[in-house]
């Protein structure tokens, strides 16, 4: 247990003890040099700042000098008003017109797509001379479902 | 004269006000220097009570005169500068305290046998009485804040309960209530701790 030698009368657990603890903590003197510390740093301050006086002509008090703001605060907003208004052009509609495509038959398509690059032409192969054997009608092919070109059901081998 | 400056003197002119302004800042910068000579060291006993660091205790001082210098214009509206400075370094040092909370406080044993007086007092009752102090100031910080802060106000003999109360903002019947509290549940903690030894 601890005891207080600063007062030995009281005892270690009674409220006034922890007063008279507080006491001392309350009158330990300050340290030296304390007055001029706190002189220096107030010196130190800044200041508010000055405030010079305006120009006779220039005083706010006078009503040309608030006309002239006035007038400027209306330039000002009607200047950037007529910026904005100029600048921003409406929204409207296209002139432009998107036609069906014409898909060459057996050809690829553009798939729906808007733009399709414009490629280069491919080269033009030579047209082979015309002959006169290509006059002559071509022979005549016997029709595809003629009883000789495809085999029936009966002359078939059976497949095992 | 140079020429810039009979251009300036001619446009700019010196306000008659301009004089009264340095006269009124002279008087006010005469009644702070002697708002520091007469209340900076009890303003330093105060911030010391809660801060227990010499050093953050004398900033504390510092930033409250620097609140005063910010305020000039206001101190002829003060009636009690005393209780007025106590309550600004008061606020000062609880903001300090709580945002430096997980620092630890210099309130421990050699700490205390340092700043204790020690006339009269051998070094062994130095440090008995170092270590009781120490021992009493842990039960008071763990003592509800409100009845804290009363309880260390009032160690000061020159403050009553009245400026107290307008130190804390409440009423006087409040402190003394408070105060009542404080001493009951400090007996208490004091009354706990001696058994559990």
């Amino acid at each position: 247990m601890t005891t207080n030698p600063h007062e030995p009368h009281l005892s270690a657990s009674t409220p006034e003890s922890a007063e008279h603890t507080l006491r001392i903590i309350a009158n330990l003197p300050a340290p030296e040099g304390l007055e001029e510390r706190v002189h220096d740093s107030v010196r130190r301050a800044p200041r508010q700042a000055r405030i010079l006086a305006w120009p006779t002509v220039l005083k706010p008090q006078s009503n040309w000098m608030r006309t002239a703001a006035a007038a400027a605060i209306v330039f000002a907003v009607a200047g950037g008003g007529w910026g904005v208004y100029t600048r921003v052009q409406p929204n409207r509609p296209t002139k432009v017109l998107f036609m069906p495509r014409s898909v060459p038959p057996g050809g690829f398509s553009g798939a729906g797509a808007i733009r399709t690059p414009e490629t280069v032409p491919g080269p033009a192969a030579p047209q082979p001379p015309k002959s006169k054997a290509a006059k002559k009608p071509a022979p005549k092919t016997p029709p595809k479902n003629s009883v000789t070109a495809q085999p029936t059901a009966q002359t078939q081998p059976d497949v095992e | 004269m140079s020429t810039g400056q009979a251009i300036y003197a001619g446009w700019m002119e010196i306000p008659t006000s301009a004089v009264n302004d340095q006269a009124r800042r002279r008087a006010e910068d005469a009644a702070l220097a002697a708002l520091v000579d007469q209340y900076a060291a009890a303003l330093y006993r105060v911030a010391y009570s809660v801060l227990r660091n010499p050093a953050d205790a004398e900033d504390a001082v510092q930033e409250a005169f620097l609140r005063v210098v910010r305020h000039r214009d206001t101190l002829n509206e003060v009636r009690d500068h005393r209780v007025w400075l106590i309550r600004i370094v008061w606020n000062i040092v609880l903001d300090r305290k709580r945002r430096a909370k997980t620092r630890p406080e210099t309130d421990d044993v050699s700490e205390m046998a340092r700043v204790l007086p020690s006339t009269g007092l051998s070094a062994e009752d130095l440090a008995a009485a170092a270590q009781h102090h120490a021992h009493v100031l842990a039960c008071v910080e763990k003592l509800p804040a409100k009845e804290r802060e009363v309880l260390m106000l009032s160690a000061f003999e020159e403050l009553s309960s009245v400026e107290i109360a307008a130190v804390l903002g409440i009423t006087e019947s409040s402190v003394r209530s408070r105060l009542f509290r404080a001493r009951n549940l400090i007996a208490r903690l004091l009354d706990h701790t001696r058994n559990s030894q």
